[in-house]
């Protein structure tokens, strides 16, 4: 009994084309789910990582030589300070220096620089992290 | 023996069938595979563009409007039109951006002192990054 079923399927070739159709649609179908689907994901995150990030500038003062920048971050994510702007109220002059600093969620950092000279006149400085976000301080 | 199996054409079209739908159906798939990645990869490319304006300078000295661009996306970008207050701008072209790139986009627009500016900085895909700022 069993042998003749198998017979006849073996013989019968019909739906064959059907199969091979929705097999090679499948991998259509996977490289588009690769592409698109995962990759939206894979932004999703990064914009939903990116507002979940806050810092701010507490306190910017000169000691000596030195000077001093007290960053905090309020955010539930780590952030990565990549640049750091003087800009002169006078608007004389807009003074970018780089930064490779991380600080973790809920911790306060304290960043000395020494070639970093705060004006005398007004001024604000400005903290960007790596995901785009920025903390302002204005001294007047 | 070997002359009675090169003289037997028995079964010779079915094998030609059976070879030439492959081939077909291989080229096909091929095709239709690239044609699928090209398309997916130009949408990936789009979604993941990501532009940020670190600052913005109303420089006195040389009477331009100088943004700060830096890319923080997961594809290279260009930058092909600038609007200011929405009129098309002159700019420092061509204005690439690699993958974690920044530099200076100087726009050629003589700007009023107090006056609020209203950038539109548009890629190649289609990004916009937008920002207001008054001039000091």
């Amino acid at each position: 009994m069993l042998k003749n079923i198998a017979r006849r399927l073996k013989r019968d070739k019909r739906g064959v084309s059907n199969v091979m159709v929705v097999m090679l649609s499948l991998v259509l179908i996977v490289i588009i789910v690769d592409n698109i689907v995962l990759w939206d994901y894979q932004m999703n995150q990064l914009d939903w990582e990116r507002m979940q990030e806050k810092i701010e500038i507490t306190a910017a003062v000169s000691e000596g030589t030195v000077s001093l920048f007290t960053i905090q971050n309020t955010g539930s994510q780590t952030a990565h300070l990549i640049s750091l702007w003087i800009l002169d109220n006078s608007i004389t002059n807009h003074q970018r220096y780089d930064l490779n600093t991380f600080i973790n969620a809920g911790d306060t950092f304290q960043l000395a620089r020494s070639d970093i000279i705060l004006p005398g006149t007004p001024y604000i400085v400005k903290i960007v992290t790596e995901k785009g976000n920025a903390a302002v301080y204005t001294d007047y | 023996m070997s002359r009675t199996f090169l003289n037997n054409n028995h079964g010779v079209t079915p094998v030609l069938s059976s070879l030439l739908l492959t081939v077909v159906a291989v080229a096909a798939m091929a095709i239709a595979t690239t044609a699928t990645y090209v398309i997916t990869n130009n949408l990936r490319d789009t979604m993941s563009e990501r532009v940020i304006i670190e600052d913005v300078w109303f420089n006195s000295q040389t009477r331009t409007i100088d943004v700060y661009i830096r890319n923080i996306g997961k594809t290279a970008i260009q930058v092909k039109a600038v609007y200011v207050n929405y009129t098309s701008q002159n700019f420092t072209k061509p204005f690439n951006l690699e993958i974690g790139q920044h530099k200076w986009l100087s726009i050629y627009e003589v700007w009023t002192p107090g006056s609020l500016y209203h950038l539109n900085m548009v890629t190649t895909r289609g990004t916009h990054v937008e920002e207001y700022s008054t001039a000091p």
